[in-house]
């Protein structure tokens, strides 16, 4: 519990983090938000106030339709977080499976799905995107498996060194001679160790989730139609961008803004868990994340 | 250069120098390019560790040494010692001796280092600190100002705009749909009709800008009394593009090979017998019972006429007898024409050169247009034509008229749609006047099956103009449907036509309780669920043909509409004799469909082109059907 605060003091300390923690608080606030309140009806249009300028009424303007921008960009919040959520929990899922895949202890097993990672990363996650879309149309779930795997894949591949080193590390032995098993190996010896990655390469993907919508849906492959997101929100208005470019800048900053602050994020978190980086972790000696915390 | 060892003092007085100099240098010489780029950053990272490592107690020492690395690096960079000083000369001057001489070894030196350190500051706002906001801003100014200023716009054969009155030689129109080949006898796609009729292929008869047929190859025609017998007088003279003679004889072998062979098309020249070559400028064609299509229909794909003695590829080549050649083909980018020197006909090309250049982005197609690669864009999305629109001095905007009809097709076997009242809900409880106005204002009210520029035209638009709610949500309650217990609908459309329509349309059948789930599809997946399969609820489709109506009496056509009465007045309108007696029938036709509600007709598009100023002669009604060029010319200044 003490670790945990010290953690939040640290991310909190710093100007990134104090950043990143706002904008993410923003967009989960307005995202539940959204679900009980916009200032204009998503199904009201109007098809004699189309591309309006900002007004008190519409107060980032209309689109094509006459649709109020600013309540489009409030629904979308929430599709674009359920993405991220769900695409960062798949590719967590993923990952950590092949992780433990590659630091088992079978050899033939580890190699295998070794080459099988190498094999796999080198599919674009746009590819897999768009092989998707043919049974499932354009859907959330294309966006969610299609960086589900692409960002899963990499995970692996990236934690993979560390992994190995602590499953073969002393203590690991000693746990797997004093009869703990595979699992719980895998939990309290190696996941602690790769955890300050994990948390980057998560952060990251759950940014790339939501670039990955923005392109998706712009492709046509991604949220379908009807669905608020900001990507259909970019996806509607970036043809227009010579004559209304204000239109397409909302989503495009909405999303810049978001993708940064979830990279900070994950940087912040990083730099807060890691007892290496982080002074105040290692002052009051609430060292958990490391194996030395878990054998005691 | 600096060598040996250095203590912090020393580094810090490199480094602020070194951060003084190459603001000089940015202001001075921009050609430094990326070295510049590269050191500036050096510079940066430097200024992070000066900030941030001391703290962690890392021992100076090791800082210094590392940092040495990019102040070497600012002195091996010429502009870096020879621009510096211009508002810093002492210190300017004293870089320069520092380079060769031991740092710790200057005690005044060491005396400001040491003074300054501590408090070292990027954004201090000293006098240098200043230079830097200073050029950081005048770096924004110039990326703003380049961003909004244009090149000077172009003529068509490259010469800057404002020299002197002329004609062009080349003219470059911008267009959308490109033809995969120039196979026009197999190739469907109205982008080959569109380029390739009336400019280098001719008809036995053609069209105007008023979809009425007019003399081509043949300069008259006799109809006998019982309408199965068209006989053509030719004209004489006329030859191919590679010389070859061009006669009634090609004439009817044209037209025979298309029925033979089942070209694209054939199967409009309906009840035909035969075409023969009574002599060299004669030419009869005779039909098993009257079709008053037939003329029309000559104008389009069946009509024209090929050189039967010429062999060449159809795919890449095209030899025919209008007022240009295809000179180059570039798929999906450009179709290149040149003028016919052997043409001796009425439309001897005005301009040498046409070059049609082919966007599928019409962000593309509008900077082709500004930065003048292309004189005229057909057609440019109505709602971005505003800027063209208000800089009348340099662009024309002109509004055409076309035979597209946006047409929501409500499926007449559909397990809900089947109900008329649902389908008329819809038609009463969609804004049309409101579509049309979000799409730029120009589209037309329709209310019927047929348009304004084919036969049987009569405006119904009076029926859709007026949208009523209420009546339609009456309507919808009494099939069993309201706002509490809605309609589930289901429209499917191809991807093509972008999303708003359906947006649009969700939205206003949701105020009469309908729940319209909107698909936006590959056409290919539109082509199987709804054409093949008539597998739908509502559907939306531009049908841009002309003398399409034909559509509402055939019963296997993907609407599922079947009406006898409909039917019998189509069959007579095309047996009619004469062209008043079919535009009478046809219309009475029409205004059965349309109360039937098969579909909902929600606008007649009509297509928008810009012009550059000095472009005359460009047509402007159904320019995406047929396109003739022979009168475009060009007069830049």
């Amino acid at each position: 519990m003490r670790k945990t605060r010290i953690v939040a003091r640290s991310v909190w300390k710093t100007a990134e983090g104090r950043f990143s923690v706002v904008v993410l608080g923003i967009w989960i606030a307005v995202s539940l938000l959204s679900l009980v309140w916009t200032p204009c009806s998503l199904w009201s249009t109007d098809g004699y106030d189309t591309w309006a300028s900002p007004s008190t009424r519409h107060w980032l303007g209309t689109d094509g339709t006459g649709a109020d921008v600013f309540s489009w960009l409030m629904a979308g919040s929430r599709t674009d977080l359920v993405i991220a959520v769900l695409a960062t929990m798949f590719s967590a899922a993923l990952g950590f499976l092949l992780i433990g895949m590659t630091a088992s202890r079978s050899n033939v097993f580890s190699n295998m799905s070794v080459v099988l990672i190498d094999a796999l990363i080198s599919i674009p996650t746009i590819l897999i995107a768009l092989v998707l879309a043919v049974p499932l149309g354009a859907s959330v779930a294309v966006v969610v498996i299609a960086c589900g795997i692409g960002h899963g894949l990499n995970l692996a591949r990236v934690c993979r060194p560390q992994a190995l080193l602590a499953a073969r590390s002393g203590h690991a032995k000693s746990a797997l001679s004093a009869g703990a098993g595979g699992r719980y190996v895998l939990l309290h010896h190696v996941l602690p160790n790769i955890l300050p990655t994990l948390i980057v390469q998560l952060s990251l993907s759950a940014g790339t989730a939501v670039l990955a919508e923005s392109g998706l849906t712009y492709l046509g492959v991604g949220v379908p139609s009807g669905v608020p997101s900001w990507g259909h929100s970019l996806a509607t208005s970036v043809k227009f961008v010579d004559v209304f470019p204000i239109t397409v800048i909302w989503p495009g900053l909405l999303v810049t803004v978001v993708v940064v602050a979830l990279n900070m994020f994950g940087d912040c978190l990083r730099n807060a868990v890691d007892p290496v980086s982080n002074a105040m972790l290692r002052k009051n000696g609430a060292v958990g994340a490391s194996e030395e915390g878990k054998s005691r | 250069m600096l060598r040996g060892s250095h203590g912090p003092i020393s580094f810090g007085v490199r480094f602020e120098k070194f951060r003084a100099c190459h603001i000089i240098v940015v202001a001075v010489d921009p050609s430094g390019g990326e070295h510049l780029a590269y050191q500036l950053i050096m510079a940066k990272s430097a200024a992070l560790e000066a900030v941030a490592l001391p703290g962690d107690g890392e021992p100076w020492t090791g800082l210094a040494r590392r940092n040495m690395a990019s102040t070497q690096g600012a002195h091996d960079f010429d502009g870096a010692t020879t621009n510096r000083g211009v508002s810093n000369r002492k210190r300017g001057n004293e870089s320069l001796t520092e380079g060769h001489v031991p740092a710790s070894m200057d005690p005044a030196l060491q005396a400001r280092a040491r003074h300054e350190l501590p408090t070292y500051d990027v954004w201090k706002s000293n006098h240098k600190s200043k230079l830097w906001v200073l050029a950081i801003m005048t770096m924004v100014v110039a990326m703003v100002v380049l961003a909004f200023v244009r090149p000077p716009a172009r003529g068509g054969d490259g010469r800057p705009a404002g020299f002197q009155t002329q004609s062009a030689q080349r003219v470059s129109i911008g267009l959308k749909l490109a033809p995969a080949n120039l196979d026009i006898r197999n190739q469907s796609g109205s982008s080959l009709d569109q380029v390739l009729i009336g400019n280098v292929y001719e008809g036995i008869v053609a069209r105007d800008s008023n979809n009425k047929v007019v003399p081509a190859l043949a300069k008259s025609w006799v109809v006998s009394n019982d309408a199965l017998r068209y006989t053509f007088t030719m004209n004489t003279g006329m030859t191919f593009s590679n010389g070859d003679r061009l006669n009634a004889e090609d004439a009817a072998w044209s037209v025979n090979e298309l029925v033979k062979r089942g070209y694209h098309d054939a199967q409009l020249l309906k009840h035909f017998e035969s075409a023969k070559a009574l002599d060299n400028s004669t030419l009869q064609i005779v039909l098993t019972a009257p079709y008053s299509d037939l003329l029309w229909v000559l104008t389009g794909r069946p009509g024209l006429v090929f050189d039967r003695h010429a062999r060449y590829d159809m795919k890449t080549q095209a030899i025919g007898s209008g007022p240009y050649t295809v000179e180059r083909f570039v798929p999906n980018s450009s179709l290149t024409l040149v003028a016919n020197s052997r043409y001796r006909g009425p439309y001897r090309a005005k301009t040498a050169s046409i070059v049609l250049h082919y966007y599928n982005d019409d962000n593309a197609a509008i900077n082709a247009l500004k930065s003048g690669d292309i004189q005229v864009l057909a057609p440019i999305t109505q709602s971005l034509s505003g800027p063209f629109d208000r800089d009348s001095t340099n662009y024309d905007v002109k509004v055409g008229e076309g035979t597209d009809k946006f047409v929501l097709a409500m499926n007449c076997k559909g397990s809900k749609t089947s109900d008329v009242r649902i389908r008329e809900a819809i038609r009463m409880a969609i804004d049309h006047k409101a579509i049309v106005a979000s799409r730029g204002g120009v589209d037309r009210l329709m209310g019927g099956p047929i348009a304004p520029l084919d036969p049987g035209y009569e405006d119904l638009g009076a029926r859709v103009s007026h949208t009523d709610v209420r009546r339609a949500a009456k309507l919808l309650k009494e099939a069993g449907y309201d706002r509490q217990n809605p309609l589930a609908l289901r429209l499917e459309y191809a991807n093509i036509y972008g999303t708003e329509l359906g947006d649009q349309l969700r939205s206003q059948l949701r105020e009469i309780g309908i729940n319209l789930q909107v698909h936006v599809v590959e056409f290919s997946t539109w082509m199987q669920d709804v054409y093949t399969n008539k597998n739908y609820d509502l559907s939306l489709v531009d049908h841009n043909e002309s003398h399409d109506f034909s559509q509402w009496a055939d019963r296997g056509y993907y609407y599922n509409y079947d009406n006898p009465e409909v039917r019998n007045l189509y069959d007579q309108a095309m047996s009619a004799t004469t062209e008043a007696r079919k535009s009478e029938l046809l219309q009475r036709a029409a205004r059965v469909v349309s109360s039937d509600s098969p579909a909902d007709w929600l606008f007649n598009y009509r297509i928008t082109t810009v012009m550059r100023s000095g472009v005359s002669g460009f047509p402007i009604n159904m320019n995406q059907a047929l396109m003739p060029l022979w009168n475009v010319t060009f007069t830049h200044e």
